[in-house]
């Protein structure tokens, strides 16, 4: 259950393993204001992966992050040609 | 767990950020979602159901208060504006690692 020490080795694993099976890996957030420190976590319950951390340009990239793979998660995977409308 | 529209979630969440900044942490998890409302049939009985592809939920946390709420790809972008903008303006308690030490802010615990 790996905890990454360098930002971009942690978001290269984590859109890894959410590509592997999109439907199984969720994405948790931790922040505590009191303590001033942020965790994220990418798990898919076999594989777990952490990133800590207590500075304040990582908020970006974590922000970043989330937005992304938020995106992926409501993107038809199939490129099909007609886009449905309800 | 209370569901909530994307503008209300959004409420609810600055409020969540703004209860834990004196102690606890806000927890926020993101998922894939497929729409189902019913759990899974146990003996292979036919899925009368389509799994949809392009919601995804958010919940929040604060250790006692949970909300919730689905994004859809219609939402997505107006929601991931908003949302980004407030994790950033929340999410200002940690260290600035500027080494010349301007102005030491101190955790102005409000």
């Amino acid at each position: 259950m790996p905890h990454y020490h360098t930002w971009e080795e942690f978001a290269r694993a984590a859109e890894k393993l959410y590509l592997t099976d999109p439907m199984k890996v969720r994405v948790v957030l931790k922040y505590r204001h009191c303590d001033g420190n942020l965790c994220i976590k990418v798990t898919d319950n076999a594989v777990c992966l952490q990133y800590k951390t207590d500075q304040a340009q990582d908020v970006k990239k974590i922000e970043k992050l989330h937005g992304k793979l938020m995106r992926l998660m409501v993107s038809k995977e199939t490129h099909s040609g007609s886009m449905e409308t309800d | 767990m209370v569901l909530l529209e994307n503008d209300s979630f959004l409420t609810e969440l600055t409020r969540l950020f703004q209860k834990c900044r004196t102690s606890g942490s806000v927890v926020i998890t993101l998922k894939k979602y497929d729409g189902r409302t019913k759990p899974a049939p146990r003996k292979g009985h036919t899925e009368s159901f389509e799994p949809a592809d392009n919601k995804c939920l958010i919940r929040a946390s604060e250790g006692k208060k949970k909300i919730s709420t689905v994004v859809s790809t219609k939402e997505v972008i107006k929601f991931q504006m908003a949302y980004s903008n407030l994790l950033r303006a929340h999410m200002d308690g940690l260290k600035k690692k500027d080494k010349k030490s301007k102005s030491k802010k101190t955790k102005a615990t409000q």
